[in-house]
Protein backbone atom coordinates (compact mmCIF):
# COMPACT_ATOMS: atom_id res chain seq x y z
CA UNK A 1 0.00 0.00 0.00
CA UNK A 2 1.69 3.19 -0.67
CA UNK A 3 1.77 5.82 1.60
CA UNK A 4 -1.18 8.57 1.70
CA UNK A 5 0.32 11.58 2.48
CA UNK A 6 0.01 13.91 5.95
CA UNK A 7 -3.11 15.25 5.60
CA UNK A 8 -2.29 18.55 7.33
CA UNK A 9 1.25 20.38 7.86
CA UNK A 10 2.06 23.07 9.00
CA UNK A 11 4.98 24.87 9.63
CA UNK A 12 6.73 27.63 11.55
CA UNK A 13 3.86 29.85 11.54
CA UNK A 14 4.21 33.28 12.05
CA UNK A 15 1.55 36.11 12.31
CA UNK A 16 1.41 39.84 13.48
CA UNK A 17 -1.70 42.37 13.95
CA UNK A 18 0.08 45.59 13.89
CA UNK A 19 2.60 45.63 16.43
CA UNK A 20 1.91 42.54 18.11
CA UNK A 21 3.00 39.31 16.95
CA UNK A 22 0.45 36.60 18.03
CA UNK A 23 2.18 33.56 16.81
CA UNK A 24 5.96 33.84 17.35
CA UNK A 25 6.38 30.14 14.64
CA UNK A 26 3.89 27.68 15.09
CA UNK A 27 4.14 23.78 14.24
CA UNK A 28 1.62 20.90 13.46
CA UNK A 29 1.77 17.69 12.14
CA UNK A 30 -1.91 16.04 11.99
CA UNK A 31 -1.69 12.61 10.55
CA UNK A 32 -4.48 10.24 9.46
CA UNK A 33 -6.68 9.99 12.42
CA UNK A 34 -5.35 12.31 14.60
CA UNK A 35 -6.84 14.39 17.28
CA UNK A 36 -5.03 17.32 18.09
CA UNK A 37 -6.50 19.85 20.44
CA UNK A 38 -5.13 23.10 21.31
CA UNK A 39 -5.82 24.81 24.60
CA UNK A 40 -4.03 27.59 26.13
CA UNK A 41 -5.63 31.05 27.40
CA UNK A 42 -7.52 33.43 25.70
CA UNK A 43 -5.15 35.52 24.01
CA UNK A 44 -2.46 32.89 23.77
CA UNK A 45 -3.02 32.70 19.49
CA UNK A 46 -4.84 29.26 19.45
CA UNK A 47 -7.86 30.53 17.41
CA UNK A 48 -5.83 32.85 15.27
CA UNK A 49 -3.39 29.53 14.58
CA UNK A 50 -6.34 27.10 13.76
CA UNK A 51 -7.59 30.05 11.23
CA UNK A 52 -3.98 30.19 9.24
CA UNK A 53 -4.72 26.67 8.60
CA UNK A 54 -7.06 27.75 5.79
CA UNK A 55 -5.81 31.12 5.45
CA UNK A 56 -9.01 33.00 6.66
CA UNK A 57 -6.13 34.46 8.11
CA UNK A 58 -2.78 35.17 6.26
CA UNK A 59 0.17 34.21 7.83
CA UNK A 60 3.12 36.60 7.44
CA UNK A 61 5.58 33.40 7.04
CA UNK A 62 5.59 29.86 7.17
CA UNK A 63 4.59 26.90 5.52
CA UNK A 64 1.18 25.30 4.91
CA UNK A 65 1.32 21.66 3.53
CA UNK A 66 -2.73 20.13 2.88
CA UNK A 67 -2.83 16.24 1.63
CA UNK A 68 1.76 16.72 0.80
CA UNK A 69 0.35 19.71 -1.59
CA UNK A 70 2.35 22.62 -0.22
CA UNK A 71 0.43 26.31 -0.49
CA UNK A 72 2.62 28.71 -2.74
CA UNK A 73 3.43 32.54 -1.46
CA UNK A 74 3.85 35.45 -2.80
CA UNK A 75 5.00 39.11 -1.26
CA UNK A 76 2.89 41.78 -2.35
CA UNK A 77 2.39 45.45 -0.94
CA UNK A 78 -0.50 44.49 1.42
CA UNK A 79 2.06 41.65 2.67
CA UNK A 80 2.25 37.84 2.29
CA UNK A 81 -0.67 36.43 0.13
CA UNK A 82 -1.48 32.82 -2.02
CA UNK A 83 -0.03 32.79 -5.44
CA UNK A 84 -2.87 31.55 -6.60
CA UNK A 85 -6.62 31.58 -4.85
CA UNK A 86 -7.96 28.66 -6.43
CA UNK A 87 -5.33 26.50 -5.09
CA UNK A 88 -6.48 27.86 -1.50
CA UNK A 89 -9.82 27.94 -2.78
CA UNK A 90 -9.11 23.82 -3.47
CA UNK A 91 -7.55 23.02 -0.74
CA UNK A 92 -10.05 25.04 2.08
CA UNK A 93 -12.75 22.54 0.32
CA UNK A 94 -10.71 19.32 1.57
CA UNK A 95 -10.51 21.22 5.16
CA UNK A 96 -13.88 22.01 6.52
CA UNK A 97 -14.41 24.43 9.80
CA UNK A 98 -17.05 24.37 12.61
CA UNK A 99 -16.69 27.79 13.96
CA UNK A 100 -17.70 29.30 17.25
CA UNK A 101 -20.31 30.79 16.37
CA UNK A 102 -21.96 28.55 13.96
CA UNK A 103 -22.39 30.22 10.70
CA UNK A 104 -24.96 28.37 9.46
CA UNK A 105 -26.42 30.19 6.32
CA UNK A 106 -28.79 32.63 8.01
CA UNK A 107 -30.90 32.70 5.09
CA UNK A 108 -30.77 29.13 3.76
CA UNK A 109 -32.90 25.29 6.10
CA UNK A 110 -30.45 23.77 7.79
CA UNK A 111 -30.82 21.12 4.50
CA UNK A 112 -29.77 23.59 2.28
CA UNK A 113 -26.79 24.41 4.47
CA UNK A 114 -25.90 20.96 4.09
CA UNK A 115 -26.10 20.45 0.57
CA UNK A 116 -24.99 24.22 -0.28
CA UNK A 117 -21.03 23.17 -0.98
CA UNK A 118 -21.36 19.68 -1.70
CA UNK A 119 -23.33 20.94 -4.42
CA UNK A 120 -21.61 24.33 -5.75
CA UNK A 121 -18.40 23.54 -4.94
CA UNK A 122 -17.63 19.72 -5.40
CA UNK A 123 -19.94 19.73 -7.68
CA UNK A 124 -21.88 16.34 -6.47
CA UNK A 125 -25.42 15.87 -7.94
CA UNK A 126 -28.14 16.74 -5.83
CA UNK A 127 -29.72 13.41 -5.05
CA UNK A 128 -27.01 12.12 -4.22
CA UNK A 129 -26.06 15.43 -1.81
CA UNK A 130 -29.47 14.51 -0.28
CA UNK A 131 -28.72 11.28 0.15
CA UNK A 132 -25.41 12.30 2.11
CA UNK A 133 -27.64 15.13 4.26
CA UNK A 134 -30.25 13.03 5.23
CA UNK A 135 -27.71 10.29 6.60
CA UNK A 136 -25.42 13.11 8.44
CA UNK A 137 -28.91 14.74 9.84
CA UNK A 138 -29.87 11.59 11.09
CA UNK A 139 -26.31 10.85 12.68
CA UNK A 140 -26.29 14.06 14.44
CA UNK A 141 -29.59 13.52 15.57
CA UNK A 142 -31.29 16.84 13.25
CA UNK A 143 -33.57 14.64 11.03
CA UNK A 144 -36.70 16.43 12.51
CA UNK A 145 -35.12 19.93 11.65
CA UNK A 146 -33.99 19.44 8.27
CA UNK A 147 -36.26 22.63 7.21
CA UNK A 148 -35.38 24.83 10.17
CA UNK A 149 -34.12 27.94 9.55
CA UNK A 150 -30.64 28.53 12.05
CA UNK A 151 -32.93 31.25 13.89
CA UNK A 152 -35.36 28.80 14.81
CA UNK A 153 -33.34 26.29 16.00
CA UNK A 154 -31.02 26.43 19.73
CA UNK A 155 -27.18 26.93 19.78
CA UNK A 156 -27.05 23.51 20.07
CA UNK A 157 -29.24 22.09 16.84
CA UNK A 158 -27.15 24.87 15.01
CA UNK A 159 -23.46 23.42 16.27
CA UNK A 160 -25.06 20.09 15.61
CA UNK A 161 -25.87 21.23 12.31
CA UNK A 162 -22.57 22.72 11.35
CA UNK A 163 -20.78 19.86 12.25
CA UNK A 164 -23.31 17.83 9.90
CA UNK A 165 -22.31 20.24 7.23
CA UNK A 166 -18.77 20.17 7.50
CA UNK A 167 -18.99 16.05 7.40
CA UNK A 168 -20.94 16.39 4.02
CA UNK A 169 -17.25 17.94 2.33
CA UNK A 170 -16.12 14.58 3.63
CA UNK A 171 -12.87 16.49 4.81
CA UNK A 172 -9.45 15.04 4.84
CA UNK A 173 -9.41 17.13 8.51
CA UNK A 174 -11.57 18.86 10.28
CA UNK A 175 -11.14 22.11 12.20
CA UNK A 176 -13.14 23.14 14.92
CA UNK A 177 -12.98 26.62 16.74
CA UNK A 178 -14.17 26.67 20.30
CA UNK A 179 -17.17 24.63 19.33
CA UNK A 180 -18.84 24.73 22.60
CA UNK A 181 -17.64 27.69 23.73
CA UNK A 182 -20.91 29.68 22.83
CA UNK A 183 -23.30 27.22 23.92
CA UNK A 184 -25.55 27.02 26.97
CA UNK A 185 -23.92 24.34 29.56
CA UNK A 186 -26.57 21.69 28.90
CA UNK A 187 -26.17 22.05 25.24
CA UNK A 188 -23.03 21.02 25.12
CA UNK A 189 -23.25 17.51 25.85
CA UNK A 190 -24.71 16.55 22.73
CA UNK A 191 -21.83 18.46 20.45
CA UNK A 192 -18.76 16.89 22.54
CA UNK A 193 -20.95 13.33 22.04
CA UNK A 194 -21.09 14.17 18.34
CA UNK A 195 -17.12 15.15 18.09
CA UNK A 196 -16.18 12.24 20.64
CA UNK A 197 -17.90 9.56 17.57
CA UNK A 198 -16.05 11.57 14.83
CA UNK A 199 -12.96 10.58 17.07
CA UNK A 200 -13.70 7.24 17.50
CA UNK A 201 -14.39 6.54 13.61
CA UNK A 202 -10.76 7.94 13.28
CA UNK A 203 -11.37 11.58 11.86
CA UNK A 204 -8.93 13.70 11.40
CA UNK A 205 -9.28 16.78 13.73
CA UNK A 206 -7.87 20.04 15.35
CA UNK A 207 -9.52 21.52 18.02
CA UNK A 208 -9.51 24.41 19.88
CA UNK A 209 -11.07 23.92 23.04
CA UNK A 210 -11.55 24.66 26.51
CA UNK A 211 -13.32 21.23 27.32
CA UNK A 212 -10.13 19.79 28.94
CA UNK A 213 -12.11 16.94 29.79
CA UNK A 214 -12.64 16.13 25.60
CA UNK A 215 -9.24 17.20 25.01
CA UNK A 216 -8.24 14.43 27.50
CA UNK A 217 -10.20 11.89 26.55
CA UNK A 218 -9.72 11.63 22.92
CA UNK A 219 -7.22 13.72 21.65
CA UNK A 220 -3.41 11.93 20.34
CA UNK A 221 -1.85 14.93 20.98
CA UNK A 222 -2.23 17.97 23.12
CA UNK A 223 -0.74 21.20 22.54
CA UNK A 224 -0.24 23.92 25.41
CA UNK A 225 -0.18 27.43 23.42
CA UNK A 226 1.24 30.72 25.36
CA UNK A 227 1.85 33.92 23.95
CA UNK A 228 2.13 32.87 20.29
CA UNK A 229 4.37 29.81 21.45
CA UNK A 230 3.83 26.12 22.10
CA UNK A 231 5.01 25.58 25.89
CA UNK A 232 4.12 22.09 26.04
CA UNK A 233 3.30 19.42 24.01
CA UNK A 234 2.35 15.73 23.85
CA UNK A 235 -0.13 12.67 24.68
CA UNK A 236 -2.80 13.92 26.96
CA UNK A 237 -2.03 11.86 29.86
CA UNK A 238 1.66 13.95 29.59
CA UNK A 239 0.42 17.49 28.96
CA UNK A 240 -2.66 17.75 31.40
CA UNK A 241 -1.58 14.58 33.93
CA UNK A 242 2.00 15.94 34.66
CA UNK A 243 1.98 19.21 33.12
CA UNK A 244 5.93 20.49 33.81
CA UNK A 245 5.55 24.44 33.50
CA UNK A 246 4.00 26.21 36.09
CA UNK A 247 2.02 28.17 34.03
CA UNK A 248 0.38 25.23 32.71
CA UNK A 249 -0.34 23.44 36.14
CA UNK A 250 -1.69 26.94 37.17
CA UNK A 251 -3.88 27.29 33.89
CA UNK A 252 -4.98 23.24 34.58
CA UNK A 253 -5.72 24.36 38.48
CA UNK A 254 -9.12 24.62 39.33
CA UNK A 255 -10.43 27.65 39.52
CA UNK A 256 -12.65 28.46 42.16
CA UNK B 1 -65.65 58.99 -18.03
CA UNK B 2 -63.13 61.89 -18.89
CA UNK B 3 -62.83 63.20 -22.58
CA UNK B 4 -59.39 62.59 -23.30
CA UNK B 5 -60.01 64.88 -26.67
CA UNK B 6 -57.98 62.53 -28.25
CA UNK B 7 -54.97 62.47 -26.69
CA UNK B 8 -55.89 58.97 -25.00
CA UNK B 9 -53.58 56.63 -27.48
CA UNK B 10 -50.54 59.30 -27.13
CA UNK B 11 -51.35 59.62 -23.43
CA UNK B 12 -51.21 55.81 -22.97
CA UNK B 13 -47.88 55.75 -25.63
CA UNK B 14 -46.32 58.83 -23.04
CA UNK B 15 -47.00 56.42 -20.23
CA UNK B 16 -45.27 53.11 -21.76
CA UNK B 17 -42.02 55.54 -22.16
CA UNK B 18 -42.37 56.05 -18.97
CA UNK B 19 -42.32 53.07 -17.40
CA UNK B 20 -39.78 51.96 -20.01
CA UNK B 21 -37.49 54.46 -19.24
CA UNK B 22 -37.94 54.12 -15.44
CA UNK B 23 -37.25 50.19 -15.67
CA UNK B 24 -34.22 50.63 -18.37
CA UNK B 25 -32.94 52.78 -15.68
CA UNK B 26 -32.82 51.23 -12.38
CA UNK B 27 -31.32 47.97 -14.24
CA UNK B 28 -28.66 50.45 -15.33
CA UNK B 29 -28.64 52.08 -11.89
CA UNK B 30 -28.51 48.58 -9.96
CA UNK B 31 -25.66 47.52 -12.28
CA UNK B 32 -23.78 50.70 -11.35
CA UNK B 33 -24.63 50.69 -7.84
CA UNK B 34 -23.30 47.38 -7.41
CA UNK B 35 -20.25 48.14 -9.33
CA UNK B 36 -20.04 51.74 -7.36
CA UNK B 37 -20.35 49.75 -3.63
CA UNK B 38 -17.47 47.07 -4.84
CA UNK B 39 -15.26 49.88 -6.20
CA UNK B 40 -16.07 51.92 -2.51
CA UNK B 41 -14.91 48.48 -0.41
CA UNK B 42 -12.61 47.47 -2.67
CA UNK B 43 -8.52 47.73 -1.30
CA UNK B 44 -7.51 49.26 -4.56
CA UNK B 45 -7.00 53.13 -3.83
CA UNK B 46 -7.62 54.52 -7.26
CA UNK B 47 -11.24 52.53 -7.13
CA UNK B 48 -12.24 53.89 -3.87
CA UNK B 49 -11.51 57.27 -5.20
CA UNK B 50 -13.14 56.80 -8.36
CA UNK B 51 -16.50 56.22 -6.79
CA UNK B 52 -16.04 59.08 -3.99
CA UNK B 53 -15.72 61.45 -7.17
CA UNK B 54 -18.61 59.79 -8.72
CA UNK B 55 -20.94 59.71 -5.89
CA UNK B 56 -19.90 63.49 -4.82
CA UNK B 57 -20.37 64.35 -8.57
CA UNK B 58 -23.81 63.45 -9.00
CA UNK B 59 -25.15 64.34 -5.60
CA UNK B 60 -23.47 67.77 -5.97
CA UNK B 61 -25.21 68.42 -9.23
CA UNK B 62 -28.70 68.96 -9.89
CA UNK B 63 -30.21 66.25 -11.99
CA UNK B 64 -31.53 68.74 -14.57
CA UNK B 65 -28.19 70.06 -15.69
CA UNK B 66 -26.85 66.48 -15.12
CA UNK B 67 -29.37 65.27 -18.31
CA UNK B 68 -28.76 68.19 -20.47
CA UNK B 69 -24.78 68.07 -19.74
CA UNK B 70 -24.96 64.28 -21.03
CA UNK B 71 -27.64 64.79 -23.95
CA UNK B 72 -26.10 68.01 -25.68
CA UNK B 73 -22.61 66.63 -24.62
CA UNK B 74 -23.73 63.37 -25.79
CA UNK B 75 -24.69 64.71 -29.41
CA UNK B 76 -21.21 66.62 -29.51
CA UNK B 77 -18.96 63.77 -28.50
CA UNK B 78 -20.90 61.40 -31.39
CA UNK B 79 -20.29 64.28 -34.15
CA UNK B 80 -17.26 64.72 -33.17
CA UNK B 81 -16.45 60.93 -33.86
CA UNK B 82 -18.46 60.54 -36.87
CA UNK B 83 -16.50 63.76 -37.77
CA UNK B 84 -13.15 62.40 -36.65
CA UNK B 85 -13.87 58.81 -38.87
CA UNK B 86 -15.18 60.64 -42.23
CA UNK B 87 -12.04 62.75 -42.46
CA UNK B 88 -9.22 60.31 -41.22
CA UNK B 89 -10.87 56.95 -42.73
CA UNK B 90 -13.51 58.40 -45.04
CA UNK B 91 -16.41 56.84 -43.22
CA UNK B 92 -19.44 58.81 -43.52
CA UNK B 93 -22.26 57.90 -41.03
CA UNK B 94 -24.52 60.19 -39.22
CA UNK B 95 -25.35 58.53 -35.61
CA UNK B 96 -28.55 60.88 -34.35
CA UNK B 97 -27.58 60.68 -30.49
CA UNK B 98 -31.18 59.21 -29.31
CA UNK B 99 -32.67 61.02 -26.79
CA UNK B 100 -34.29 57.90 -25.24
CA UNK B 101 -30.80 55.99 -24.75
CA UNK B 102 -29.83 59.96 -23.49
CA UNK B 103 -32.64 59.21 -20.68
CA UNK B 104 -31.55 56.47 -19.49
CA UNK B 105 -27.98 56.31 -19.18
CA UNK B 106 -28.23 59.48 -17.23
CA UNK B 107 -31.01 58.60 -15.11
CA UNK B 108 -29.01 55.41 -14.69
CA UNK B 109 -25.94 57.25 -14.05
CA UNK B 110 -27.85 59.69 -11.16
CA UNK B 111 -29.36 56.78 -9.30
CA UNK B 112 -26.21 54.40 -9.64
CA UNK B 113 -24.42 56.60 -7.26
CA UNK B 114 -27.41 56.77 -4.96
CA UNK B 115 -28.01 52.86 -5.04
CA UNK B 116 -23.99 52.65 -4.67
CA UNK B 117 -24.42 54.55 -1.26
CA UNK B 118 -27.39 51.83 -0.22
CA UNK B 119 -25.20 48.87 -1.48
CA UNK B 120 -22.26 49.77 0.33
CA UNK B 121 -24.36 50.00 3.79
CA UNK B 122 -26.46 46.55 3.10
CA UNK B 123 -23.12 45.04 1.97
CA UNK B 124 -21.35 45.98 5.29
CA UNK B 125 -24.25 44.99 7.41
CA UNK B 126 -23.95 41.44 6.27
CA UNK B 127 -22.28 39.36 8.82
CA UNK B 128 -18.79 38.53 8.37
CA UNK B 129 -18.89 35.20 9.73
CA UNK B 130 -21.85 34.03 6.99
CA UNK B 131 -18.92 35.04 4.58
CA UNK B 132 -16.40 33.55 6.28
CA UNK B 133 -18.30 29.89 6.42
CA UNK B 134 -18.32 30.04 2.44
CA UNK B 135 -14.53 30.96 1.96
CA UNK B 136 -14.09 28.04 4.56
CA UNK B 137 -16.05 25.58 2.19
CA UNK B 138 -14.56 26.31 -0.82
CA UNK B 139 -16.57 28.78 -2.23
CA UNK B 140 -14.36 31.16 -4.39
CA UNK B 141 -15.32 34.93 -3.77
CA UNK B 142 -17.94 34.93 -6.94
CA UNK B 143 -19.83 31.90 -5.55
CA UNK B 144 -19.97 33.38 -2.01
CA UNK B 145 -21.29 36.55 -3.71
CA UNK B 146 -23.62 34.75 -5.60
CA UNK B 147 -24.56 32.26 -3.25
CA UNK B 148 -24.51 34.45 0.29
CA UNK B 149 -23.33 38.00 0.24
CA UNK B 150 -25.85 38.93 -2.18
CA UNK B 151 -28.81 37.12 -0.56
CA UNK B 152 -28.05 38.50 2.65
CA UNK B 153 -27.55 42.05 1.47
CA UNK B 154 -30.63 42.52 -0.03
CA UNK B 155 -33.04 42.41 2.58
CA UNK B 156 -30.69 45.70 4.09
CA UNK B 157 -30.77 47.31 1.14
CA UNK B 158 -34.63 47.31 -0.22
CA UNK B 159 -35.74 49.97 1.86
CA UNK B 160 -33.39 52.05 0.34
CA UNK B 161 -33.68 50.17 -2.94
CA UNK B 162 -37.37 50.76 -3.34
CA UNK B 163 -37.11 54.29 -1.70
CA UNK B 164 -34.66 55.19 -4.68
CA UNK B 165 -37.13 53.57 -7.40
CA UNK B 166 -39.84 56.10 -6.32
CA UNK B 167 -37.83 59.05 -6.61
CA UNK B 168 -36.39 57.85 -10.04
CA UNK B 169 -39.68 57.08 -11.32
CA UNK B 170 -40.77 60.98 -10.76
CA UNK B 171 -37.31 61.73 -12.00
CA UNK B 172 -38.40 60.79 -15.65
CA UNK B 173 -40.57 63.18 -15.68
CA UNK B 174 -37.55 65.34 -16.64
CA UNK B 175 -37.17 64.11 -20.00
CA UNK B 176 -39.34 66.26 -21.83
CA UNK B 177 -36.66 68.86 -21.42
CA UNK B 178 -33.96 66.66 -23.90
CA UNK B 179 -37.14 66.14 -26.15
CA UNK B 180 -38.83 62.50 -24.84
CA UNK B 181 -42.17 62.30 -25.15
CA UNK B 182 -43.16 61.05 -21.86
CA UNK B 183 -46.71 60.83 -20.75
CA UNK B 184 -45.78 64.14 -18.79
CA UNK B 185 -44.72 65.83 -22.11
CA UNK B 186 -48.06 64.50 -23.81
CA UNK B 187 -50.15 66.08 -20.81
CA UNK B 188 -48.43 69.30 -20.97
CA UNK B 189 -48.88 69.62 -24.76
CA UNK B 190 -52.99 68.89 -24.23
CA UNK B 191 -53.36 70.75 -21.41
CA UNK B 192 -51.96 73.84 -23.49
CA UNK B 193 -53.84 73.00 -26.29
CA UNK B 194 -57.14 72.26 -24.87
CA UNK B 195 -56.71 74.78 -21.83
CA UNK B 196 -58.08 71.98 -19.92
CA UNK B 197 -55.20 71.15 -17.64
CA UNK B 198 -56.86 68.94 -15.43
CA UNK B 199 -58.33 66.67 -17.67
CA UNK B 200 -55.07 65.38 -18.79
CA UNK B 201 -53.01 65.90 -15.80
CA UNK B 202 -55.01 64.49 -12.89
CA UNK B 203 -54.62 61.04 -15.07
CA UNK B 204 -51.24 61.33 -15.35
CA UNK B 205 -50.69 61.55 -11.52
CA UNK B 206 -52.84 58.73 -10.80
CA UNK B 207 -51.36 56.86 -13.81
CA UNK B 208 -47.81 57.82 -11.66
CA UNK B 209 -49.69 56.58 -8.15
CA UNK B 210 -50.79 53.47 -9.51
CA UNK B 211 -46.89 52.18 -11.18
CA UNK B 212 -45.92 53.27 -7.22
CA UNK B 213 -48.42 51.18 -6.05
CA UNK B 214 -47.77 48.69 -7.95
CA UNK B 215 -44.13 48.66 -7.16
CA UNK B 216 -44.56 49.02 -4.04
CA UNK B 217 -46.40 45.57 -3.93
CA UNK B 218 -43.73 43.78 -5.74
CA UNK B 219 -41.17 45.40 -3.15
CA UNK B 220 -43.05 44.28 -0.43
CA UNK B 221 -42.98 40.40 -2.17
CA UNK B 222 -38.73 40.68 -2.70
CA UNK B 223 -38.41 42.06 1.24
CA UNK B 224 -40.44 39.11 2.53
CA UNK B 225 -38.40 36.81 0.08
CA UNK B 226 -35.31 38.24 1.36
CA UNK B 227 -35.97 37.96 5.08
CA UNK B 228 -36.52 33.99 5.27
CA UNK B 229 -34.71 32.81 7.68
CA UNK B 230 -33.75 36.12 9.66
CA UNK B 231 -37.20 35.72 11.98
CA UNK B 232 -39.16 37.89 9.54
CA UNK B 233 -41.66 35.08 8.77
Amino acid sequence: MAATPTPLEVRNIKKRFGDTEVLKGLSLQAQKGDVITLIGASGSGKSTFLRCMNLLEQPDDGDLIVHGEPIRFKTTKHGREPEDWKQVVQMRAKLSMVFQSFNLWAHMTLLENIIEAPIHVLKKPKKEALEHAHALLDRVGLTARANAYPAQMSGGQQQRGAIARALAMDPEVMLFDEPTSALDPELVGDVLKVMHGLAEEGRTMVVVTHEMGFARDVSSQVIYLHQGLVEEAGPPDQVLGNPQSPRLQQFLAPKY
Amino acid sequence: MIDLQGYGPRLIEGAGVTVQLAVLSLILAIILGLLTASAKMSRNWFLRRTATVYTTLIRGVPDLVLMMLLFFGGQIGVNAISDMLYYSYDIDIYINFNAFAAGVLTIGFIFGAYMGETFRGAFMAVDNGQIEAGKAYGMSSGLVFRRIRFPQMMRHALPGLSNNWMVLLKTTALVSVIGLTDMVRVAAEASRATHEPFTFLLPVAVAYLLIASVSEWIFARLQKHYDIGFGGQ
